[in-house]
């Protein structure tokens, strides 16, 4: 069972100087260069490491030399790979496997050759960090920076929408209710994530967040390490078990909540606080008097948490809460300090949404068939969607299966890593609490990863055999060839998972263009209607511009406006107050979106697009190859009416 | 005080007063860009994080039951000495832009120079002692 650090000082250096549990003690005489990745020789263990001695011949120099430069070659070459796949990619004509059938061959043989080398990079148990770490974020660059440098505009309609929230928050210079932003007030009600990118946007000199939107799936995953590694050192000292659980992570993490959104910021500041507590709020019979210092860091980490996101807080909550029940962690401090800023939050600045929506979120208590749902227009269709889905759903259950089998056969790792085990079995408790917009299996997913990818790293590695004295043995073969090809399996997996629906979420620089001049110069009070809000700018302007979105009505509407298209849409459309206008708005994203979630056949998306077009109540107003724009004749629809 | 003490305490409000010079930089130029963002990453939660760090440090982590490797303690402290760093920078960036817009007084230098200032506060502020 993991003890207090300290306890072990005078056991493990006889020669610390210093008295405190921190790098910068020196508490370590060992050289400094020792760090270095050369000290990880298969015979000569780092400095600070007990193992047996390296020996002094000439062939084992050659070997230690040998050891430390070989993780650069598959490394080199795999970014070699990766570089030229970017440089030869072309996504003008996506197909519906996204970036899966578009991206050049070289991407998948770099990301297997960087696959085969980590695993042989850390099959020694004291290999140093670095290498875990230049592996990794070599994985991060494959996978999250490659759509920054492929597609020209940033993905994903709901990183456009919170554009939107930070352009109304740099517009308004306030923060707004209901009354005045209908839905959207939401944002206004947890405003931090976008407070502090309005800052960042208005200091920087830029005029909107779209570049750091790009690049946010690569800085937000950066982010996520520092607190993960943290949480798994707190458990072995195993670099094995500690890179490739992260390893694990980055792989398994496809849900895409790493895009420009709250909780991409709130998942980092959410498992910091958990490695802190993990870390410094031991039994209560071990608390001292830096307790108070230790809990003003927490609260200012939990703070950004509770001004940001929703969900993240309840599950932060209920994490601390477990772990103060456990023997170990036995301290109420975290916890009650949690619990006091969500209350203080949620009971002042939130109340409004939260009394307009508790009566619906009591309803769905205890409804898991409901909560677990996907909802209404999202069945993957079409081949390139379902493999996607397929290949989720796949590499989630590998995950959660390996981590079940890591946990069953590794008696000692549950012992030591109990927390870690409660950790990853809170999330699945908010399956029954809510459906949260039919979203909740994922963000389960993604709350429980950073536990189970420790267990499920586990499943692939030997028992380190022995936790006292000498550093553990290498991995033999066998457990280096067998687990190979679920590693690669895995890694690969990713890319389908994360972006097989990149025909959904790519919105090319025409379309971007086509719907930002609409919005410039829509009217105030104008209404843009469009088929789905899958596209660029959905909520453009929405503090003075009304969204409307006709494949998101009821079943039974949508069959209404399938029949009549033009007049339907006409007569839904035609109450806009002067000086506002009513557009219509087709692209192809849109189109996407209608066709992949089975809303649409191809037909009858068509069918609408003839209808509108050879319509007298719409006039097109502009138009180029990713979409038409379509203006509302009013008059038209007022002349129809009275004839009637 | 030591030239490193003086500098470890002093540079963190120095790359906030770089910040709101490069504010006079063309908008969007990379040297306003990187200006902001070392300092919004890290000013403000090196300067509190330098205050905090010798209570913060004295009492014995948790830590793995394993015992082979001897710096591996010090070196999940100096990982998670990196990590407060950012995340309290980003905390404090978050909040102080959320009061300044429920106060309906939001502006980026507004945001920049209250952060300068606290961080120029803390510089000046005596380091937690250990106990």
């Amino acid at each position: 069972m993991p003890g207090p650090e300290g306890d072990r000082r005078d056991r493990r250096d006889g020669r610390g100087r210093g008295t405190a549990g921190d790098g910068g003690s020196g508490r370590d005489a060992s050289p400094p260069d020792a760090t270095a990745p050369g000290g990880a020789d298969p015979r000569a263990p780092q400095a600070g490491v007990r193992g047996p001695s390296g020996g002094t011949g000439p062939r084992t120099s050659a070997r230690r030399r040998w050891s430390a430069v070989w993780p650069v070659g598959p490394l080199a070459v795999a970014l070699t790979l990766w570089a030229y796949a970017v440089r030869t990619t072309h996504v003008t004509e996506l197909d519906d496997f996204g970036l899966v059938s578009a991206v050049h061959p070289a991407y998948w043989a770099g990301l297997a050759v960087l696959a085969a080398g980590f695993w042989f990079t850390v099959r020694r148990p004291d290999r140093a960090d670095a290498w875990g770490l230049a592996y990794v974020l070599g994985l991060l660059v494959m996978q999250r920076a490659t759509q920054a440098l492929v597609y020209p505009t940033p993905l994903h309609a709901w990183a456009w929408k919170h554009d939107a929230v930070v352009g109304h928050l740099l517009t308004d210079g306030g923060l707004r209710t209901g009354a005045e932003l209908g839905d959207m007030a939401v944002y206004d009600q947890w405003p931090g994530f976008f407070a502090a990118q309005a800052a960042v946007v208005r200091l920087a000199g830029v005029e909107n967040t779209l570049t750091l939107m790009s690049w946010w799936p690569l800085l937000s995953s950066v982010l996520v390490l520092a607190p993960l590694v943290l949480i798994h050192r707190t458990f072995t000292q195993d670099r094995r078990l500690i890179w490739t659980g992260v390893w694990l992570f980055c792989v398994g993490n496809w849900v895409g909540q790493d895009y420009f959104s709250p909780q991409s910021l709130a998942l980092t500041l959410h498992l910091a606080v958990l490695a802190l507590v993990l870390r410094r709020f031991p039994g209560a019979e071990h608390r001292g008097s830096r307790q108070a210092v230790w809990t003003t860091v927490l609260v200012t980490l939990m703070v950004p948490v509770v001004l940001s996101h929703q969900l993240t807080p309840v599950v932060l909550i209920v994490s601390l809460g477990v772990l103060a029940l456990t023997r170990r962690h036995r301290d109420g401090v975290p916890f009650l300090a949690a619990v006091a800023l969500f209350a203080a939050w949620n009971l002042t600045a939130s109340l409004p949404f939260l009394s307009a929506a508790l009566p619906e979120m009591l309803a769905s208590v205890g409804d898991i068939g409901a909560n677990v749902e996907t909802g209404y227009g999202t069945t993957p269709t079409g081949a390139g969607a379902v493999t996607a889905s397929w290949a989720a759903r796949a590499l989630s259950a590998t995950v959660v299966a390996l981590a079940v089998l890591g946990a069953l056969r590794r008696p000692e790792l549950r012992r030591q890593a109990r927390p870690l085990l409660l950790l990853t079995g809170v999330p699945p408790l908010l399956i029954a609490a809510n459906g949260y917009g039919s979203e909740m299996i994922f963000r389960v997913l993604m709350f429980m990863l950073p536990g189970a990818a420790f267990f499920a790293a586990a499943a692939l590695l030997p028992r380190s055999g022995g936790t006292r004295g000498a550093v553990p043995p290498p991995t033999p073969a066998r457990w280096l060839w067998l687990p190979l090809p679920v590693v690669l399996a895995v890694t690969l997996a990713f890319v389908p998972s994360y972006a097989g629906k990149d025909r959904l979420s790519y919105f090319p620089p025409a379309e971007a263009a086509l719907v930002g001049d609409l919005v410039e110069s829509a009217p105030d009070g104008s209404l843009v209607a469009a088929a789905n809000r899958n596209y660029p700018q959905a909520y453009g302007d929405y503090w003075r511009l009304d969204h409307y979105w006709f494949l998101e009505e009821d079943p039974a509407k949508v069959e209404r406006i399938l029949s009549r298209p033009a007049r339907t849409l006409a007569l839904d459309m035609k109450d806009v107050a002067e000086p506002g206008r009513a557009y219509l708005l087709f692209t192809e994203g849109q189109r996407a979106d209608a066709e992949m979630n089975g809303r649409l056949t191809g037909a009858e998306w068509r069918r609408v697009e003839k209808s509108v077009a050879t319509s007298a109540y719409f006039r097109r107003v502009a138009h180029n190859r990713a979409g038409t724009v379509y203006e509302l004749d009013v008059r038209a629809v007022a002349v129809e009416e009275d004839a009637r | 005080m030591t030239a490193r003490d003086l500098l470890t305490r002093m540079l963190p409000p120095l790359t906030g007063w770089l910040a709101v010079g490069a504010l006079t930089l063309p908008d969007g130029s990379p040297a306003r860009v990187a200006a902001v963002a070392v300092f919004l990453t890290a000013g403000p939660g090196a300067a509190l994080v330098r205050i905090w760090w010798p209570a913060l440090r004295v009492p014995p982590a948790v830590g793995p039951a394993e015992d082979w490797d001897t710096r591996f303690t010090g070196r999940s402290g100096v990982l998670e000495r990196l990590l407060l760093v950012p995340l309290v920078s980003l905390a404090v960036l978050t909040v102080t832009a959320t009061a300044l817009l429920a106060a309906q007084a939001f502006s980026g230098r507004r945001v920049l120079l209250l952060l300068t200032l606290l961080t120029l506060l803390a510089a000046y502020c005596p380091r937690t002692r250990p106990s």
